[in-house]
């Protein structure tokens, strides 16, 4: 499970059936050292984040679990929830929006 | 599964329902500490059925394992999770931060 930050939509029409109705957006780790990851991922989404929220990303077993349709579906990581408040044991706090951080 | 340090926590307002109610914290695996030129690798969220505070070294447990240590029948959204809280680490050569404060310099 990971924190990361929603940086846009993926559409596809010819996919796996078992994707149809399943809304798909890209992610971006979040890195503790503040510099942005170059690795990014995509993610189902059942909950409706937007653009630029933090959310909570699981993968695998847990990820299809998370979006009810059984799990024989092609998909392995999709986001669980979205973040209101991360605080961190050096002071630092994050928010539910990449552009609300503070220190 | 790895040996991590609690260094902060999680609040979630639009969740799966699997998630609602829990603790989730914020953990970063000991590994990482020890080179300050490499790059962070992300911390991870971690279920908490065990009850670790802020700054403790923990053992993390991914998949079914982390499932099942937090209740139910192992189906649900979680992939990583708290299985135990260390007292002490003995490992030759270990850099420092594998020990629990409490420890530090008496390994």
């Amino acid at each position: 499970m990971h924190v990361a930050t929603v940086i846009g939509s993926v559409w596809s029409t010819k996919k796996d059936t078992t994707l149809e109705g399943v809304r798909f957006l890209v992610v971006r780790p979040y890195t503790t050292d503040g510099k942005e990851s170059a690795e990014t991922m995509i993610a189902a989404d059942p909950i409706g984040a937007g653009v630029g929220e933090r959310v909570l990303v699981v993968h695998g077993r847990a990820a299809r679990h998370a979006i009810g349709k059984g799990h024989d579906i092609g998909f392995q990581t999709a986001i669980v929830g979205i973040i209101v408040r991360m605080e961190l044991a050096d002071g630092r706090t994050v928010g539910t929006h990449v552009d609300f951080d503070e220190g | 599964m790895f040996l991590g340090r609690v260094v902060g926590q999680v609040w979630a307002t639009k969740e799966v329902d699997d998630l609602r109610g829990r603790r989730l914290l914020v953990v970063e695996a000991c590994d990482d500490m020890d080179e300050p030129g490499a790059p962070k690798v992300t911390p991870v969220i971690v279920g908490d059925p065990v009850g670790a505070d802020g700054g403790e070294h923990v053992i993390v447990a991914f998949g079914k394992a982390a499932r099942v240590a937090c209740g139910g029948d192992g189906d649900l959204a979680y992939e990583a999770a708290i299985v135990g809280i260390v007292d002490d680490v003995h490992a030759p050569g270990a850099p420092d931060s594998w020990q629990p404060d409490g420890m530090r310099g008496s390994a």
